[in-house]
């Protein structure tokens, strides 16, 4: 299991992108984990993280076309990559797993 | 396009976000933040949105991961910026680097890193003296809650052009009745060497005391400890005190209701304790006597007076608020037409002094700042500071062969200038950190030194408050750039191609004549300073030793408590008893003194009146023996004498037009309202009745018994031993004890009395000759290095003269002939600026030197033997190397 290590903040943010299907970039991404979780998050950490993942090849990126929206400023959109999926299942499999085991309590 | 009014983020933000990024992620960050406010604002208003906006974007400050497309081109084929390339991590790695080097240069040369480190120690600690003693002395007086208000009523004699502290008595009632604007007139008057008795104890303290009314607490700041600040002072019999005078007469504070004697006669009941006084007041009152007490105490004194004043009795006004002093002063013509008459208009003025301008002119204080003298320190402290600095110049240039590989490297590598010329910045900051930290302790070293030479009370507080914080801030920048400036372009500007050549070992002549102009303009600092020492010398010794027309040797002063001709003609009697003593006088003051009885005396000529301002001496008999005057022609006082007459001086004979001395006897002169006339009985030689800085007052000498202060004792030897003097003394205070018990015995020397008025010259000279020394040491430290370093350099070429049959003194000779000339340039630039300066200096004396050629002569040679000095230790060194050691390797 040689694969890199993903944190809560990067996860939360690698399946924001995951759902957003390909219209994921930072505010909306910024905006959206505000909304959902209630985190006042910085957004240079949402940059940050985005970036860190494009490192990790689990997100690719491109800029996207200009919109009179945001003073003519470009945005640049993250997609999910295969590899970023893969993790995201691996993930999800480790945590069902565990959540079978825990005695029916909840 | 629609053009609507949008809010938009703070620009300041953006234009740091565009700074701070890289090219290519500054568009989308800024877009989404953009983006995001847009809702914000919506969401929670603007000024939340922006704050928030603000935040958010300093988040982006912190380090950002690299990314490959940060240099891609966005819009266009714009080339990749090259200085925004540095990214913060990596300028921490340089700053690293850079004090690692700075330090490995500072630990490889020992002798350059001392000699710049104490040179620029000694430079910044003058400068920083100079600046605490300048901030000091501008704090005088600060402290008063209405210091803006205050002002002293001043007295300007038209025709002398001088102003005088002190003021006429009746210009109390004046103020107060005639002029609505002034709030509250405050008249002080101080008496000094006043007995105070604690009656209980019977214990005497001779103190200086202030007579002044509830009014000085409506105006000056004190804070109370016990009694009641409102009606303090208010009746006449009390007395207010500080803190320690309280606990020095009664051991406590708990005073109120006590009594103290004034003479030991006048009760004088406590109803007042306050505060002490901070060390910067011109008010250093520990004794206040209400002023309604003059008249009990003092019933003679004259409290409506307006023909004659002194300068221990002055006036202060608190102006009401917003009054502007030109609205007071417009009275000031109208009370001295209603006060004094028409024709006094003419002749005198009052003028408003503003409190903070009370410590540079005259105070009761008698601690009085010099503006020229703190000016005249200002520009020491710069000089010995720019001496220093170019120590630090001709060293670290001179050095620039041993960096050229280092910087030939550098360049190689990619450095570019700039970075350099940071690089050799941040080391002149590393030596003038190190250089501060040596300061501050040579600083406090200095203190007590300084105190003792200027007479004022700087302690480590005053070393370690906010101020001293800026101005070593300012020094230290301000040292850096200096010092550091010209070496790091220098440097920094070499070629790496000749830096990094094998055989550079040739000294480019760039360089060069810079360096010798430093060093002249070092000489030339040191020589004005040595040249400026020996002339106020000069006059200093001419101060000592001038004849003033009286013998001031061997004559003791003593205070006279009471002044009725019965006790002090006991006195006298008693005291001429003794071998020791050979005359005795009593007199109002000294022959010369430094406070005066001024009066308008009038000379009628058929019908011209001719006014004379008269310096009064009210003198006995024994006076003109007893201080060695000279008499001209005439008589002189006879004991006994009732009728009064009076004895004048050659200068009153010239203003009254007399030429020749015995036309003078028996003319009149007239004075208080021209009604009382008074003989001229004899002439004297003039004498100095001031100190040397003033001409010769017209004198009128007079025997006034009931204005005798003070007891003058000629001793009948000049040269005493220390025993006998000791003897002398005793059997003095044995005699004036008895004739007056009760009262406390103080004596002073007649020369250190007089020597007292030469204060300011003598702490100039000290404070020059202190600085004079750290320049020359500072001076000698450079040119030590410098020499150490030309003898390295040419360590090969002194080998090969040897082998060649130089001798050594022909080889000292050859390393110090330069430096003999640079001396000789800078004693011809020395000399007029010199001269100019000191010229300038002794226009404020009244009896003054005049320059002699050989005291420039005597600074040259000076400096010329010890640079010899320093220069030939190194050479003759060097010239006694063996040129095998220093030939055998290449």
């Amino acid at each position: 299991m040689n694969r890199d290590y993903l944190g809560e903040f990067e996860e939360l943010i690698l399946l924001t992108v995951a759902f957003m299907d390909g219209a994921a970039y930072g505010a909306a991404i910024h905006q959206d984990i505000r909304q959902r979780t209630g985190r006042s998050v910085q957004l240079s950490a949402v940059h940050i993280a985005l970036y860190r993942l494009e490192e990790k090849k689990l997100v690719t990126s491109e800029i996207g076309g200009a919109t009179a929206q945001r003073g003519g400023r470009r945005k640049r959109f993250f997609t999910i990559t295969h590899e970023g999926r893969h993790i995201l299942s691996e993930i999800r499999q480790v945590r069902e797993q565990l959540w079978q085991l825990i005695p029916k309590m909840i | 396009m629609n053009c609507e009014h949008k809010p938009t983020p703070p620009l300041w933000v953006q234009k740091l976000l565009q700074y701070r990024l890289p090219t290519g992620l500054s568009e989308e960050v800024q877009g989404d933040l953009d983006e995001l406010f847009d809702l914000w604002v919506e969401e929670m208003g603007v000024p939340k949105a922006r704050w928030r906006y603000i935040r958010q974007a300093l988040g982006f400050l912190r380090p950002l991961p690299e990314r490959k497309d940060y240099y891609m081109p966005t819009r266009g084929n714009m080339p990749p910026p090259l200085l925004t390339t540095y990214s913060s991590i990596n300028q921490i790695g340089m700053l690293r680097n850079y004090i690692r080097f700075a330090w490995r240069n500072l630990a490889g040369n020992k002798v350059f890193s001392a000699i710049n480190i104490l040179g620029l120690a000694l430079g910044i600690a003058t400068c920083l003296t100079v600046a605490l003693l300048v901030i000091h002395e501008e704090s005088y007086d600060s402290y008063h809650s209405k210091r803006e208000r205050i002002f002293r009523v001043e007295g300007r004699n038209v025709r002398e052009g001088h102003t005088y502290p002190g003021n006429y008595t009746g210009l109390v009632h004046a103020l107060r009745n005639d002029i609505p604007e002034i709030e509250v007139v405050v008249p002080m008057y101080k008496r000094g060497g006043v007995t105070i008795q604690e009656p209980i104890s019977g214990k005497l303290f001779k103190e200086p005391v202030v007579f002044a009314g509830n009014e000085l607490f409506r105006t000056f700041d004190y804070t109370w400890i016990a009694g009641n600040p409102k009606t303090g002072l208010s009746q006449p019999n009390t007395i207010v005190v500080t803190r320690s005078q309280a606990e020095k007469i009664f051991g406590t504070t708990q005073v109120l209701g006590k009594i103290l004697q004034y003479d030991s006669k006048h009760n004088l009941m406590i109803v007042g304790i306050v505060e002490d006084y901070p060390v910067t007041t011109s008010f250093p009152f520990d004794m206040l006597i209400s002023f309604a007490s003059i008249s009990e105490i003092m019933p003679d004194f004259d409290l409506n007076k307006w023909n004659g004043w002194g300068d221990d009795f002055q006036i202060f006004a608190l102006l009401k608020e917003s009054v502007d002093p030109q609205q007071v002063s417009r009275h000031f013509p109208g009370i001295i037409t209603k006060y004094m008459g028409k024709e006094a208009v003419a002749e005198k003025q009052f003028l408003l002094a503003p409190l903070h301008e009370l410590h540079y002119t005259s105070s009761f204080s008698g601690h009085t700042a010099n503006p020229t003298f703190l000016k005249t320190l200002f520009w020491i402290g710069i000089f010995v500071l720019c001496i220093a600095c170019i120590n630090f110049i001709n060293l670290t240039t001179t050095q620039a062969i041993k960096r050229a590989k280092e910087i030939g490297v550098r360049k190689a590598v990619g450095s570019n200038r700039l970075a350099l010329i940071y690089q050799f910045l941040i080391e002149t900051a590393l030596i003038a950190g190190i250089a501060i930290l040596f300061a501050i302790p040579i600083v406090y070293g200095l203190l007590p030194l300084i105190n003792s030479i200027l007479g004022v009370r700087l302690s480590i507080t005053d070393l370690f408050s906010w101020q001293t914080g800026t101005i070593v801030s300012c020094l230290f920048v301000a040292t850096v750039l200096l010092a550091g400036a010209y070496p790091a372009f220098y440097l920094s500007a070499m070629a790496p191609i000749w830096a990094l050549r094998s055989n550079n070992k040739t000294i480019t002549n760039r360089g060069f004549t810079l360096r010798q102009g430093l060093v002249i303009a070092q000489f030339t600092v040191s020589l004005v300073l040595i040249s400026c020492t020996l002339l106020i010398r000069q006059q200093l010794s001419f101060f000592q030793n001038a004849d003033l027309g009286f013998n001031k040797n061997a004559i003791l002063t003593v205070g006279l408590p009471d002044n009725s001709p019965a006790k002090l003609q006991l006195l006298r009697t008693r005291l001429l008893q003794s071998a020791q003593i050979k005359n005795v006088s009593f007199s109002f003051n000294s022959a010369s003194a430094e406070s005066n009885w001024m009066q308008m005396m009038e000379y009628r000529l058929k019908d011209t009146v001719v006014r004379i301002k008269t310096q009064m001496k009210m003198v006995d008999a024994n006076y003109i023996d007893t201080y060695g005057i000279q008499l001209l022609k005439g008589e002189v006082f006879r004991e006994g004498d009732t009728l009064p007459k009076v004895i004048a001086n050659e200068i009153f004979l010239h203003r009254m037009g007399i030429q020749r001395p015995q036309d003078a006897i028996g003319q009149v002169a007239f004075y208080g309202d021209g009604q009382e006339s008074v003989p001229i009985i004899g002439v004297v030689k003039d004498f100095h009745v001031n100190s040397l800085h003033q001409n010769i007052d017209p004198t009128l000498m007079m025997v006034v018994p009931k204005h005798f202060y003070q007891g003058s004792i000629k001793l009948q030897s000049e040269q005493l031993s220390s025993q006998s003097i000791k003897e002398t003394l005793a059997y003095i205070e044995k005699i004036w004890t008895a004739t007056f018990p009760n009262q406390l015995f103080e004596y002073k020397f007649l020369d250190d009395t007089l020597s007292q008025a030469y204060q300011n010259e003598i702490r100039t000279e000290q404070m020059i000759e202190v600085s004079t020394f750290l320049a020359i040491v500072i001076a000698c430290l450079g040119l030590f290095g410098l020499t150490l370093f030309t003898t390295q350099s040419r360590i090969k070429e002194i080998g090969i003269r040897k082998v060649l049959g130089a001798t050594v003194s022909s080889i000292v000779v050859l390393l110090s002939r330069d430096f003999v000339k640079l001396v000789a340039i800078a004693l011809c630039i020395a000399t007029p600026i010199a001269w100019y300066m000191m010229s300038q200096w002794l226009q404020s004396f009244a009896f003054k030197i005049t320059i002699v050629w050989w005291v420039f002569v005597v600074a040259g040679g000076g400096i010329l033997i010890i640079t010899l000095i320093t220069v030939s230790f190194q050479a003759i060194k060097a010239a006694l190397t063996n040129p095998v050691k220093s030939l055998r390797t290449e």
